[in-house]
């Protein structure tokens, strides 16, 4: 995490700007900015940036459009900028292929923890780790067994579909759509209750407290994430 | 044209006369040159041009001058009634029956005629009515073109319409006339009133295609002006009917129309206001975060002073979210985005959001397990728990612990959050869900009691019930319930985890 990172930065609010971008630095990245979408299309393509951030309520397009655009040529993490009131929004963006979102009005270390969080996500795509360890609970995919303070855990077939998908994706926000779609493949994209209840048996068999989890985590309205 | 024989009938006597003693004197000279039979043929043609010009009272008339005159003029003995040769009786006869029928059969087909031509100047009229009323953009062009219309049959027309509730109000001034109006209304059929006065009136109901509109009450001098144009009269109400239908129509559709702009309007400025409001205030938070944050040049003081900034920035962002939702639901369009799902997600997603207000509470969360599937708004749900979690902190000593507590109680589940606090005012506990409603008034506790208001909103919205209460063992509970429905149902899975899909 020493390497520098490049970040675009596309918000049409200069105040806003000002801060993300002191906060972004001393956190040790290289920021560049844009004021408007065009503009941030442009800067993307020449600065090739490790990490673009983007406010979904620009003046001259639509955020979700930009995401697909960049996501077209580009692998970088995407973080979006929302408003509380647009859900839609942000599903629409996340299925657009953004990573994160931060919702207005958020803090400096809110920002700083969600860009560590997709800059360790980068640094570890490129080594796929068949072991996984989060809060007393070890998962050994290429042996596929679970256990928890030492003790095997029995996963049903799906349940371990649904462990493996949320690891391959940790610290994304995943949309229900997505993970309906991932788990229980492309028909299944609209009976969302399967989800839900079966994200309830993993946080019963793999959470210390499941009535308070602190690795499966709900996004209300969007979908789930998992902190590993 | 031909109207001035009827109303001077006299005048079309002596007109039909000279006409024949025109005919007699032209034909006199004729005498050496004609037969008499062509001269039988000159007067029943004059008595066929009397029928046709003047009517047949002076066609008979004719007819018998003609003979009179043939005979004393033309057959032997002339210039006398006698007459020599008995076969001229049969000229006489056949002459005088051949005028009869001519008179008969010409002013019959005359006022054949003339019965068209009224008849068309009536389809002409009514045309001409309905053509007015279908261009009518209001109630005060339709009764001026009816009246204009009906001015020239010497009637005139009151409209009374029924209106939005129902009701008829011209039942209510009228007194006598008025079981007769509905009855009119009920039969859709037209009801003549004997009315204390000298007008005589009749009800014609205004039938439109969808129902009936109201009545018409057409009035009169001269009550056999009525009883002839009824049947028109019927005519007249149904254009007016299907008027009246089309005007409300208009109304209607003007009215949505006008609904669908307002509604727009109203969620433009609200997410309007929202971004504008917003976006100082992320602002506001973010700068006074990193200042709380920087460690080079500041102070402790300073430090902590830009701390309660973003602290008081961030409570800002909530009263004004909070705000707005009141709003949304208040303009009663709010759509629900209801969804399957689990108490616990919604419990567990506000305690996550709720971190840093409940860092020094212990909280206390019992969920049964086989918790059912509800079906509700989930973001809407989470302002829910939220406001309710603040709520009990808010009202509650610091360090205290908050239960939070899901159930089913019958056809409804339900989620309950209690704090060890004082509980509600007495006999205030109903009262905190009021908008600006607070349970200790003017305490030094912030907030301005939007959150109990919006929460009973969002859910009454899903068909739920919320309620306030005090715990027998001291501090407050609120609870609410939404109802159960039927769940989808989830199909088992085989549950081995070894058996199917090995790598």
């Amino acid at each position: 995490m020493t390497t520098e990172m490049n970040v675009l930065l596309i918000e049409d609010e200069p105040q806003i700007r000002r801060f993300v971008r002191a906060a972004l630095e001393a956190e040790g990245s290289r920021v560049f900015e844009a004021e408007n979408g065009q503009r941030g299309l442009i800067e993307a393509g020449t600065r090739k940036p490790d990490l673009l951030i983007v406010d979904l309520g620009l003046p001259d397009m639509d955020g979700v459009d930009l995401i697909r655009d960049f996501r077209s040529w580009s692998e970088a993490p995407v973080l979006i900028l929302s408003a509380r009131s647009d859900e839609q929004d942000k599903i629409d963006a996340l299925d657009a292929g953004a990573d994160d979102y931060l919702t207005k009005p958020f803090g400096v270390g809110e920002l700083a923890a969600r860009v560590r969080a997709l800059q360790r996500r980068r640094m570890k795509g490129q080594e796929a780790s068949p072991r996984l360890a989060f809060g007393g609970v070890e998962v050994d995919f290429s042996r596929r067994t679970v256990h928890r303070d030492g003790e095997p855990v029995h996963l049903t077939p799906i349940e371990y579909r649904l462990l493996s998908v949320l690891a391959a994706n940790g610290g994304k926000v995943m949309t229900h759509r997505s993970l309906m779609r991932e788990v229980w493949g492309p028909n299944h994209g609209e009976s969302g209750h399967y989800l839900r209840i079966y994200m309830s048996h993993l946080r019963q068999k793999l959470e210390a407290d499941p009535a308070q989890p602190a690795h499966f985590l709900t996004e209300t309205g969007v979908g789930y994430r998992f902190q590993p | 044209m031909v109207a001035s024989p009827q109303r001077n009938p006299a005048t079309a006597y002596l007109w039909a006369a000279a006409a024949c003693l025109l005919t007699a004197g032209l034909a006199t000279p004729l005498r050496p040159f004609l037969d008499l039979v062509n001269i039988v043929m000159l007067f029943l043609l004059t008595v066929f041009l009397v029928a046709r010009w003047l009517g047949r009272g002076p066609a008979v008339m004719a007819s018998f001058l003609s003979v009179v005159l043939f005979d004393v003029l033309f057959v032997p003995p002339r210039f006398s009634l006698a007459v020599s040769d008995v076969q001229y009786l049969v000229t006489f006869a056949v002459m005088l029956a051949v005028g009869l029928v001519t008179a008969a059969l010409t002013a019959g087909l005359q006022r054949q005629a003339e019965v068209a031509r009224e008849q068309e100047r009536q389809a002409q009229g009514l045309y001409e009515l309905a053509r007015e009323l279908a261009g009518a953009a209001g109630r005060e062009q339709l009764e001026e073109a009816l009246g204009n219309y009906l001015k020239g049959m010497g009637i005139q027309a009151e409209l009374h319409l029924i209106d939005e509730a129902g009701n008829l109000p011209f039942l209510a001034t009228a007194a006598l006339p008025q079981r007769l109006a509905l009855m009119a209304v009920v039969q859709g059929d037209a009801v003549e009133m004997d009315d204390p006065g000298d007008l005589s009136r009749l009800v014609l109901p205004l039938k439109g295609p969808m129902r009936v509109r109201g009545v018409m009450v057409v009035s009169a001098q001269d009550p056999a002006n009525l009883a002839r144009e009824r049947q028109r009269l019927g005519t007249v109400a149904s254009l007016v009917a299907l008027t009246v239908e089309r005007l409300h129509y208009v109304d209607v559709a003007q009215e949505s129309q006008i609904e669908i702009t307002a509604e727009r309007l109203r969620s433009s400025v609200l997410s309007a206001l929202s971004h504008d409001l917003r976006t100082p205030l992320t602002a506001l938070v973010g700068m006074a975060d990193s200042l709380a944050l920087t460690r080079e040049g500041t102070t402790e003081a300073t430090r902590s002073t830009a701390a309660a900034l973003r602290d008081q920035a961030r409570a800002m962002g909530n009263l004004l979210g909070n705000l707005l939702d009141m709003a949304r639901l208040q303009a009663g369009k709010v759509q629900l985005r209801r969804e399957w799902q689990l108490f616990e997600d919604v419990i567990s997603a506000s305690l996550n959001l709720l971190k840093p207000t409940l860092a020094d509470r212990p909280i206390r969360v019992a969920l049964p397990p086989d918790l059912p599937l509800v079906e509700f708004d989930a973001v809407l749900l989470e302002r829910v728990v939220c406001n309710l979690l603040e709520n009990a902190a808010k009202y509650s000593p610091p360090g205290s612990p908050i239960d939070i507590r899901a159930f089913v109680e019958g056809d409804r589940a339900g989620v309950s959050v209690c704090d060890q606090g004082k509980g509600f005012p007495p006999g205030q506990a109903e009262r905190v869900f009021g908008m600006f409603e607070r349970g200790q008034a003017e305490s030094a506790t912030p907030g301005v009691g939007l959150g109990l208001a919006i929460a009973k909103a969002i859910i009454e919205a899903h068909g739920g019930t919320i309620a306030a209460a005090d715990r027998p063992e001291g501090g407050a509970c609120v609870s609410f319930r939404l109802p159960l429905g039927t769940p989808p149902a989830i199909e088992a899975e085989p549950a081995d985890l070894q058996e199917d899909d090995k790598p």
